[in-house]
């Protein structure tokens, strides 16, 4: 089936919807937003610096129209929704977001209810629109590059003023190998340097549950969680997190959870591979020590 | 010689003469003291029997026990006793002194044979050294005050009413001295015949007599009229203060009735809680006139005691002293902050240890309700549990457990209308919260294995209690009529209760919507089946301290049952702080939602636990038990705390610990 | 100026897992009914809008006859007025173009707020189909908005940040949640009040269902086995950690 993608030049996303693109086709064509080359080898691509999904919306539905293409695939993020919808009903094309699961038959599974089900739904027409959920699907490796042709756009309906990384600092939670987490029950703002600390002895990224961030010590962008990000590291380290169903929904995919807490009750052992019950503030600098003393 | 009055003293009928304007002065003074308090408004209820003046029905009992024998001040043994001294002793020389006015005018015989000798003389004499002593002590207690005493403010005039009757009894002594040196000395006179024969000679005698005698006289009448300008007004209005008291223990905050908000003109409707002084009742006026600052409340306030910025003397404090000055209708938001209105565990260890039988809690709550159902302010965790109870009936927002997992691999009944005798009622606690989901199941063993014909709700809902103790009396009502439509329905007529809070709830509130049940909280459950010989088990050598919950304690009267359970499954010791003077866990008044300032109150309480080196700690309290356990893990890696049931559960035959 | 927010009635949406059981292939109908999370947070946000610029607020909503009564509570916060177009589907393109239909009974509107997603079905997808039915822009996970000499300028929660953007004319925006739009708790006077406010019902049209099919919906078994690590020791405790996970090929 005829397939594009439609993604900022970032190596991790493209592989991901790369590595989905491989169910329907063999090799996809590629929408790149973004400066720079465009990773990875691809049939046709259109590239544009423009990143604000409402001003590519009429460009893109051309393209769609004039190719035929079959199946558009996006990751979940503000682009991929800004487009999932307008394009749904531009193109009268069946659209499913966040998806998780890829089957024969064009079926397409999803979480519902905060990832309390799953949803099966089969795709009857085409063209069909596909959000990817991050963190699902291993990133293909992306050799080398593909030259591109420039896209041609409508004047802006939205105008970008001003762009803020607050991320700046650390490594993206979904590349992160290692995340240390924490969550309410750290206890206060400074404590979250013990966590610092720990993760850059791993070289990991530290992140954090909705009522640490409500809490106001960690930023907006740390959070985890079904309204956060959804993070898949190798080693998820949960600390004086208590285990909503919320921020499990976050870390479903991580590969081994180490949860951390003095409440043996807490709902987090129930997904944690590891458990140590104690106070985080005597394990954690042993812990980083031995880390360090290991390298 | 028997005493003669007025002997020695020439035109002594000015002093009787001046003494008819001071008692005008004095009845004025408390004329207008009662034009302060009937600017609050009148009560109006009709399940109060023979209200007087809007203000409460008056509870004579209370009048003499609390009021006039002062049961609670003697807490404090030195200034209980001091203040006792000083009271009874005035009381006494203030019979004495109307003893020779009834001589003078009708000849009664008081200053013949034993009478004279053992009560006028030695009698009176006593009164007035114990009387000083007092006064010395007050005295010296003014001059170096304890922090109670002085924050947030020291009220001004004790100083000069403990120097009005320093001065009185000094020269009621001189007087009499005098008047032993110029006659003879008097059997039983000890302290005036110590003075005529120290330091009064024979020749200034009756100089010194006339001149003290005006003196004395003079000062006498001033302190009688300075009585109702000064703290000194405490001595009429604390006894009227305890007399209008509820009778029944606790804050009683009652219910609402949210009619005449249906009304099309909604606007109208009253205001709700209280945001300034002219909002509470004429009861309330008579608490902040009665107060006399002497910070008892806030030293056993657990939130103040932790460095919250609560205290509920500053409370009342701000509010006598905008009743003083007349400033009825200025908000007080100025004042007493938000924060200080949240901090409030509705422990009522304040009102528990207040002298002069003040309702703080009351006060304290009328504001969080105006807070919350007026402007919608509350702290935002306690905003997410209304927040969560409003939408699905429970405060626990975010929980991991529930309903199938309280009671998994359990054989728990559902009541069924006309079969089951007991509705056992879970509460939201032991539903949505994993610790305390222990307790039911332990609840489960125990009637299971007593053959208890009981059952549960096959829909849970919460007692709405958490509502209205973070002020929301809104939701509350609407929770609580679910819960009686559904209780009429079903025709439950016996409740036992896990959680004191829902049997606060439904002992004191319910009835007043129309629900009325027999209610029994699940330590005296389990104690009349173990009465009725239904469950036995043994002692088990283990050290078991426990923790009075307030709800149950303080503000229900029950402090034995769980005692007797304790005892008989092994050895109770006491906390330093038990019974009617517990400590609260903390988690009262919503601030199991609440994020703390200052030092954590459980951490407090879980230290004095742990400091009885016990072996458990039990407590009778859901929110207690996981209070408890969150701040003993400062103390000890160990789970020592607790539900009563789970203790009992733990020491029948056949029912595994792990339950 | 006329701001509509979009909300809709969910089951519970915090059920613990334990006790989520299905029905139908939909949430059980015994779970208590409610404004959905991110709903609550636009509510919040359209009414703060509302009360800087003075505009009439209106909610509309598709959902059964019995959800006005969860409606109220964006009516108590400070929503104008009700709409209620009485539907069953869940699909996104019949939703949505019911919704266009009760705009357009609005005559113009100056901004369309939702939640970011629905409560039950995640999807997110819903306002921008919509947006594009009424020829409007839309821009997804909005945290604040201001409006600035006749434009909208609005600040999108983006996952690496912040972005600062502007737009003329009506637009169709879905609201994340931040510190600053944590829903209000309604004051007693007026829950009372909201009673008396319009409730509009309109009848839904059932067409132009996407070609989607749903196969079915299962609950997942995750199955965890939690190995606890003796913590007596803290140092050995660290170093078993390290050693397992190391073994396991985790670091």
């Amino acid at each position: 089936m005829k397939t594009l993608i439609i993604e900022n030049i970032d190596p991790k996303k493209i592989g991901e919807l790369m590595t989905v693109s491989q169910k329907f086709c063999e090799i996809p064509d590629i929408i790149a937003l973004g400066d720079g080359p465009v990773p990875g080898k691809f049939g046709k691509v259109w590239q544009t610096p423009k990143t604000v999904a409402a001003n590519l919306i009429s460009s893109v539905v051309n393209i769609i129209q004039e190719e035929k293409y079959e199946i558009i695939l996006m990751s979940v993020s503000t682009l991929g929704t800004g487009l999932a919808g307008p394009l749904s009903a531009t193109l009268s094309a069946p659209v499913v977001t966040e998806v998780t699961a890829i089957h024969p038959d064009r079926v397409v599974e999803r979480p519902i209810y905060g990832g309390k089900a799953m949803i099966k739904q089969k795709l009857e027409s085409t063209p069909a629109i596909l959000t990817i959920r991050r963190k699902y699907f291993e990133p293909a490796t992306l050799d080398g590059t593909t030259a591109s042709t420039p896209l041609s756009l409508d004047a802006d309906k939205v105008r970008l003023v001003a762009e803020k990384n607050e991320q700046a600092d650390g490594i993206p939670l979904e590349d992160a190998a290692v995340i240390v987490s924490g969550g309410r029950g750290v206890g206060d703002k400074d404590s979250f340097a013990l966590l610092q600390a720990m993760a850059d002895q791993l070289n990991g990224a530290v992140g954090a549950s909705r009522g640490a961030v409500d809490e106001g010590w960690a930023s907006p962008t740390r959070q985890i969680g079904q309204t956060g990000k959804i993070v898949a590291p190798d080693v998820y380290f949960a600390v004086g997190i208590s285990g909503a169903s919320q921020h499990l929904a976050g870390i479903a995919n991580s590969k081994c959870v180490v949860a951390i807490n003095k409440d043996a009750e807490a709902n987090i052992f129930n997904r944690a591979r590891f458990g140590l019950v104690c106070d985080y503030k005597k394990i954690l600098p042993l812990l980083t020590e031995a880390v360090k003393e290991k390298r | 010689m028997p005493r003669v009055p007025y002997w020695n003293i020439d035109f002594g009928i000015v002093m009787d003469l001046l003494a008819i304007p001071v008692i005008f002065i004095f009845l004025y003074g408390f004329y207008r003291q009662w034009l302060l308090i009937r600017q609050g408004k009148m009560r109006v209820n009709p399940d109060v029997g023979k209200m007087i003046q809007g203000i409460a029905a008056f509870q004579p009992g209370a009048f003499f026990v609390r009021g006039i024998l002062n049961e609670k001040l003697y807490r404090k043994p030195f200034s209980g006793i001091a203040h006792g001294f000083v009271f009874f002793g005035m009381a006494i020389l203030f019979i004495g002194t109307n003893l020779v006015i009834l001589n003078v005018l009708f000849g009664l015989p008081v200053f013949n044979g034993a009478f004279n000798q053992w009560f006028m003389a030695f009698g009176l004499d006593l009164a007035g050294v114990l009387a000083l002593c007092g006064v010395v002590f007050f005295l010296l207690r003014r001059a170096f005050m304890p922090e109670r005493l002085k924050l947030p403010a020291a009220r001004k005039g004790f100083v000069i009413a403990c120097g009005l009757l320093g001065g009185i009894l000094l020269t009621g002594f001189i007087l009499e001295g005098a008047r032993l040196a110029a006659g003879s000395l008097e059997i039983g006179a000890f302290a005036g015949n110590l003075i005529a024969a120290g330091f009064i000679g024979n020749t200034h005698a009756l100089s010194i007599h006339t001149v003290t005698w005006w003196i004395h006289g003079l000062l006498a009448l001033s302190f009688i009229a300075y009585i109702p300008f000064s703290p000194l007004v405490h001595i009429v209005l604390a006894p009227v203060n305890a007399g209008f008291a509820d009778p029944a223990p606790g804050v009683k905050m009652g219910v609402i009735d949210f009619s005449s908000f249906e009304s099309e003109d909604s606007e109208e409707a009253p205001l709700l809680g209280a945001d300034k002084l002219s909002d509470f009742t004429r009861k309330r006026f008579l608490d902040f006139a009665s107060c006399v600052w002497c910070g008892r409340c806030q030293e056993v306030c657990p939130a103040h005691s932790t460095e919250k910025p609560l205290s509920p003397k500053g409370v009342i404090v701000t509010m006598a002293e905008r009743l003083s000055k007349g400033q009825l209708d200025e908000p007080v938001w100025d004042n007493i902050s938000m924060e200080a209105i949240f901090n409030c565990t509705t422990c009522a260890a304040c009102m528990e240890a207040c002298p002069v039988s003040i309702n703080q809690p009351k006060t304290i709550m009328k504001f969080r309700q105006n807070l919350v159902m007026e402007q919608s302010k509350i702290p935002e965790l306690m905003g997410k549990a209304i927040a969560s109870l409003e939408q699905r009936a429970h405060p626990f927002f975010g929980t991991g457990s529930g309903m199938a997992e309280w009671r998994k691999d359990l054989d728990v009944p559902f009541f069924e209308a006309g079969e089951t005798e007991y509705l056992l009622w879970i509460g939201c606690s032991v539903t949505y919260e994993q610790r305390a989901q222990k307790i039911g199941r332990a609840m489960v063993n125990i009637l299971n294995k007593a053959g208890v014909s009981y059952g549960i709700l096959e829909d849970f809902r919460c007692t709405g209690d958490p509502a209205k103790q973070m002020g929301n009396e809104f939701l509350f009502a609407e929770i609580a009529q679910q819960n009686i439509e559904e209780f009429s329905e079903l025709g439950i007529k016996k409740i036992i209760t896990l959680c004191p809070h829902c049997y606060n709830s439904f002992t004191r509130h319910y009835s007043k919507l129309g629900g009325d049940y027999e209610v029994i909280p699940h330590g005296s459950m389990i104690q009349m089946l173990m009465d009725e010989n239904k469950i036995k088990f043994d002692k088990k050598p283990q050290r078991i301290t426990y923790h009075d919950p307030c709800y149950l304690g303080r503000r229900n009267g029950e402090y034995e049952a769980p005692r007797a359970l304790m005892s008989a499954a092994g050895n109770l010791i006491e906390m330093p702080r038990h019974k009617n003077e517990s400590f609260c866990c903390g988690g009262g008044g919503g601030n199991y939602w609440a994020e703390e300032t200052g030092r954590r109150i459980n951490q407090e309480r879980a230290k004095e636990a742990f400091d009885t080196k016990a072996d458990i700690i039990a407590t009778a309290c859901p929110f207690c038990l996981l209070m408890l356990t969150d701040g003993l893990k400062k103390c000890t890696e160990e789970t020592k705390a607790f539900d009563i049931a789970e203790i009992v559960a733990s020491c029948l035959p056949d029912v595994s610990r792990s339950s | 100026m006329h701001i509509v927010v979009l909300a809709k009635v969910v089951p519970d949406y915090l059920v613990p897992s334990m006790d989520f059981e299905l029905k139908d292939n939909r949430a059980h109908e015994r779970y208590s009914r409610m404004l959905g999370l991110y709903d609550e947070n636009a509510i919040e946000t359209a009414i703060q809008l509302k009360e800087k610029t003075s505009a009439a607020l209106s909610l509309i909503s598709f959902g059964s006859e019995n959800d006005v009564q969860f409606l109220r509570k964006a009516a108590a916060m400070g929503v104008d007025q009700l709409i209620l177009i009485k539907g069953q589907s869940d699909d996104a393109a019949v939703i949505a173009q019911n919704l266009m239909a009760a705009v357009k009974t609005l005559g113009p509107v100056d901004l369309i707020l939702a939640g970011q997603q629905s409560a039950d079905m995640d999807r997110g997808v819903v306002p921008g189909i919509l947006a594009q039915m009424l020829e409007m822009p839309f821009i997804p996970q909005i945290g604040y908005i201001d409006s600035k000499g006749g434009e909208w300028a609005v600040t999108q929660i983006t996952a690496t940040g912040k972005r600062e953007l502007e737009f003329k004319g009506p637009g169709v925006l879905s609201i994340t949640s931040i510190p600053e739009n944590v829903p209000r708790i309604p004051v007693v006077r007026a829950i009372f009040a909201a009673k008396k406010k319009p409730v509009t019902k309109l009848e839904s049209i059932n067409q132009g269902k996407m070609a989607l099919t749903e196969l079915g919906v299962e609950i997942p078994k995750t199955k965890s086995i939690c190995e606890f690590i003796d913590v007596e020791d803290m140092n050995a405790a660290a170093k078993t950690l390290l050693t397992r996970l190391t073994e396991e090929r985790y670091i």
